[in-house]
């Protein structure tokens, strides 16, 4: 996997010796669990650009005063040198002290965005301005906390492979106050997405077991399974099954549910699916689980090794990709 | 963390445009540093600089369209053009001053993002920058403190990331980082150390500085009269010299073209050796900034006693900086009122000291052989002239009539009436004129006491001209030709408020609360002056003396900064150790552990399982008589600590009724 999301970056000298600091830092620091407050040790700090245009502008000032052998000005320029260190002291404790409440990772597949999420908590008494979270190469998140307050954020990554991937590297950092100064940590918690296969359509699903003559209003309305009863609408469910003749004669809104018919069960084997590159199978039966899901269809997937029982649902459906995620050939 | 504390206080972020508070930080602040630059910029200036505010603000209403690349680069080239044609150079403070107003405007226009309105303080920063370097006066300063303060909140308004922080919160939080600043900027502008001269050459402004000059010509010292700038500072070590002493020496003019007399730069080579008697008098000055370079003191100073690089004794006995004196400066001297040229004029020098333009005031001359023939000596001849100014009706006047081409005849025998420039200039050429080697010395006369801060003060009007004149065998001597004349009118002229104690006992009580006002202030802004403006390497190394750091130098001076820069920096650590273990300063259970610790003192100690509200019980029950006050007491801390609502005023009433009932307890 890592092997993957690297060819995927070429080479870039700046991410690169973030990297490679970022390992020393991981090297020292170990391995980070949640809840965690922030040291003082574990925070780094270094001017940003306008930091260093501002250092430039400075010693101009001081020339100029030097030069010029004028006392106020070179008072002016000590004091805003001396402003400046002090908003450098300020910046470094945007980051001290706050606790990294919680930590939690969504699945998602190949390719796509999965969803982060952090819990902070500012127990201090001043809010914690300028905030940046970042993970992996998706935009920073900006955010601030307000004093002895909790905030939840939510942050989005990018899915690379297939499998297992790791996001142990976090870079929460700040710039507040005068944006002249960045302070940064890097958190190495032990979040672990399961990354699904992205889902392909290159196959018709493979027919129902036992399957009984379709009605034709069926086959019409494109789901493999008979019509059963009307039922009320519930969040969720497709629209294009919505009843709504009903709905316009002023009742509530109904959906049609169609009942698989009994024991009509669809096996999702990688077997059938032998012609096809490993990946590109893996990605035609995450395809599958989740047309079948979309039906509300039961279904079985058999892989090499091990097979999970017919079923539907979230649980059958986590189970399905999961194991498809983690499939080695 | 759970559910009920999550809440909205995580705030989107939005992009690096600067919100519009923000930006009327950063046009109050440029608008505030071109108003202190106002005196010394280009007049159009100002306008130029409203205008841009102006279509900001309008700007930032109505979203209107900022003007295009093209525009703003013909504008940039226009405003170049109009700072090259108001000062015909970019180069220098004012014209730099100038150009940088204009494009602070015209950055105006474009400024959108925060990073352009960084730039626009950066350049009011500047701008605050050359109003300090254009002038140091007192007065301005909490002027131009309250700029800097306005600025450093502008800082935080546009880089405080995204939040809608209060104006009072912005400029609260730039107050405390400035003053939390101030002791190193103290500390650095104390010990860091100054260069004694220029890292390059400063453009020379072709502003006129008052004071002595190269030259005078009849009218030039009186111009000096009307002027109440101050010249010098004195403080002496011991008495004061008597009054009659107060000659401070100044440019030496020798060349005299029949009207005006100038200086002579060249090198004529070592003053006659000098032998000094009497008592001398050790003093320190402060010269005003100043284009002659002569480093005045009283007549005649022996040698130099503070360190001071390039000074050296010119050919008339003058010490000279070598440079004109762009800031004030300070230097120790010590004078002796008698002396003595031993050994004979050089050559040169006795041929410039009797050199006169030919063809002009020839009755002068004729006047001046008369009086030689009739005199026995050189020193005869000297005090018959003196005694033909004195006895010819000569009046001192401060308004002269002109005078023609033969300024000398003129006034000799057609006005009779003069400054003192007039008289040493006709004393000198009568001396040349009868063989007696002579020049024109310019300088103050006076001077006056200020008793608050303790030191002569000499402003331009005391300036003074009078004559020296070379006896074979004595040397030079000094001759006031002015001081034959009416010398009550001199005095009078001269010493203005010599002692206010005399003088103000006639006057009355708020005439005299005036006159001390103004000297507090002056001795105030002399302190200002001597020890602030004018602090340099030298005034930096006697502080280390005064510290107790004797024959320090450079690396001392860094150790110092080190050790200082160390303890501020570990200070600042200080102040931030709370937020390390994630604590917030917490006032309640301070409170509380105040209450715990009274009550384990005179009852018992609270057990680790148990809550307030239970060990208040328990106590109560021990402790009758405290009974219900202890009750309240724990029930309002459950209720503050874990209860719902928990404001800081219900928190305070919760401290103060702790402390109520620790004094309570205690008697």
């Amino acid at each position: 996997m890592r092997s993957s999301a690297r060819s995927r970056y070429p080479f870039r000298p700046r991410a690169r010796l973030e990297r490679a600091v970022s390992a020393w830092a991981r090297s020292r620091q170990g391995e980070d669990h949640a809840p965690l407050t922030l040291r003082s040790r574990r925070i780094y700090i270094l001017p940003t650009r306008a930091g260093v245009v501002a250092v430039v502008l400075l010693f101009i000032m001081f020339l100029a005063g030097l030069n010029y052998q004028n006392s106020l000005a070179l008072l002016l320029c000590f004091l805003l040198a001396g402003f400046a260190l002090v908003s450098m002291y300020e910046c470094h404790a945007t980051l001290t002290g706050l606790t990294i409440s919680s930590a939690r990772v969504e699945s998602a597949f190949a390719q796509g965005h999965g969803e982060l999420q952090l819990g902070f908590y500012n127990a201090g008494d001043s809010t914690r301005r300028g905030l940046r979270l970042r993970v992996t190469a998706i935009e920073p998140k900006s955010f601030e906390i307000a004093p002895q307050s909790a905030c939840l954020l939510s942050l989005r990554y990018e899915a690379l492979a297939r499998g297992r991937q790791r996001l142990d590297r976090l870079h929460l950092s700040s710039d507040a106050p005068l944006g002249l100064f960045r302070a940064w940590t890097w958190l190495h918690l032990p979040l672990e997405a399961l990354i699904y296969p992205a889902p392909l359509r290159l196959r018709p699903l493979p027919p129902a077991a036992g399957q009984p003559q379709r009605s034709e209003r069926a086959r019409r309305l494109g789901g493999e399974e008979e019509f059963a009863w009307l039922r009320r609408f519930r969040e969720g469910d497709p629209l294009r099954r919505a009843a709504w003749k009903a709905y316009a004669r002023g009742g509530p809104l109904m959906v049609a549910h169609y009942d698989a018919p009994a024991g009509a069960q669809r096996t999702l084997s990688l077997q059938s699916l032998r012609d096809l590159p490993l990946e590109r199978a893996l990605s035609q039966l995450a395809d599958w689980v989740l047309e079948c899901e979309r039906h509300g269809e039961s279904y079985a997937l058999e892989l090499p090794g091990q097979s999970l029982p017919p079923g539907h649902g979230l649980a059958q459906r986590r189970h399905c990709l999961e194991a498809l995620a983690l499939y080695e050939a | 963390m759970s559910a009920a504390l999550i809440g909205p206080e995580a705030q989107a972020a939005e992009p690096a445009a600067a919100p519009v508070t923000a930006q009327r930080w950063a046009l109050a602040g440029l608008l505030g540093a071109v108003l202190l630059n106002v005196h010394h910029i280009a007049a159009w200036c100002l306008p130029v600089a409203l205008v841009g505010a102006a279509w900001r603000i309008w700007g930032a209403r109505r979203t209107a369209r900022l003007p295009g690349r093209a525009v703003r680069i013909v504008v940039v080239v226009i405003l170049t053009l109009a700072v090259l044609v108001s000062f015909r150079t970019l180069n220098g403070l004012d014209a730099g001053a100038s150009l940088l107003v204009a494009m602070m405007a015209l950055k105006l226009m474009e400024s959108q993002r925060t990073r352009d309105w960084m730039i626009v303080l950066g350049g009011a920063l500047f701008l605050l920058l050359a109003a300090c370097l254009a002038s140091q006066t007192l007065w301005l300063l909490p002027l131009y403190a309250g700029e800097l303060w306005l600025l450093c909140a502008g800082l935080y308004a546009v880089g405080a990331r995204h939040s809608q922080a209060s104006a009072t919160l912005i400029l609260r939080a730039a107050a405390r980082n400035l003053l939390l600043a101030l002791p190193l900027a103290l500390l650095l502008f104390l010990f860091f150390p100054r260069l004694t001269g220029s890292l390059w050459a400063l453009p020379q402004d072709d502003e006129a500085v008052t004071g002595l000059g190269e030259q005078m010509s009849p009218g030039s010292i009186s111009e000096l009269i009307d002027s109440d700038e101050p010249a010098m500072r004195v403080r002496f070590d011991g008495p004061l010299p008597p009054r009659e002493q107060r000659y401070w020496r100044g440019p030496v003019l020798h060349r005299f073209d029949g009207f005006s007399w100038s200086r002579v730069h060249a090198d004529l080579g070592a003053p006659p050796p000098l032998e000094f008697t009497g008592s001398g008098y050790r003093y320190s000055v402060t010269l005003e900034p100043n284009a002659h370079g002569v480093l005045i003191g009283l007549d005649l100073p022996r040698g130099l006693l503070s360190e001071m690089p390039r000074v050296a004794r010119s050919f008339d006995d003058l010490l000279l900086a070598g440079e004109p004196m762009r800031s004030a400066v300070s230097y120790r001297l010590d004078s002796f009122p008698q002396h003595r040229s031993v050994g004979a004029l050089p050559a040169p020098l006795r041929e410039l000291d009797l050199s006169l333009p030919a063809a002009r005031n020839p009755r002068t001359r004729e006047l001046a052989h008369t009086l030689r023939l009739a005199s026995r000596d050189d020193r005869a001849y000297v005090q018959a002239v003196l005694g033909y100014l004195q006895d010819n009706g000569f009046e001192y006047t401060r308004t002269p009539p002109k005078l023609g081409r033969n300024s000398i005849d003129d006034l000799l025998f057609k006005t009779h009436e003069g400054f003192c420039g007039h008289y040493a200039s006709a004393f000198a050429t009568l001396m040349r004129a009868g063989g007696l080697p002579a020049h024109v010395v310019t300088g103050y006369l006076g001077g006056s006491w200020n008793r608050f801060g303790g030191y002569l003060l000499v402003k331009q009007s005391n300036a003074h001209a009078w004559t020296e004149v070379w006896l074979d065998g004595l040397g030079w001597l000094r001759v006031d030709p002015t001081a034959v004349l009416d010398t009550n009118q001199l005095r009078g002229d001269l010493d203005d408020t010599e002692d206010i104690a005399g003088v103000a006992g006639a006057r009355s009580g708020i005439a005299r609360w005036l006159l001390a006002t103004g000297q507090a202030w002056q001795a105030v802004n002399a302190w200002w002056q001597d020890e602030f403006v004018s602090f340099n390497s030298s005034k930096q190394f006697g502080l280390l003396n005064r510290l107790g750091l004797k024959d320090g130098d450079y690396e001392t001076l860094v150790a110092l900064l080190a050790l200082g820069g160390a303890v501020w920096l570990a200070l600042l650590a200080w102040r931030g150790r709370g937020l390390e273990a994630g604590k917030p300063r917490d006032a309640l259970g301070r409170s509380w552990r105040r209450l715990e610790r009274s009550l384990r003192r005179r009852a018992s100690a609270r057990a680790p399982h148990e809550g307030p509200v239970a060990y208040g019980e328990r106590i109560a029950g021990e402790r009758p008589e405290l009974a219900a006050t202890l009750r309240t007491l724990t029930r309002e801390y459950a209720q503050l600590r874990y209860g719902r609502r928990c404001s800081l005023a219900r928190q305070q009433r919760f401290d103060r009724a702790v402390r109520l009932f620790r004094a309570r307890v205690r008697r």
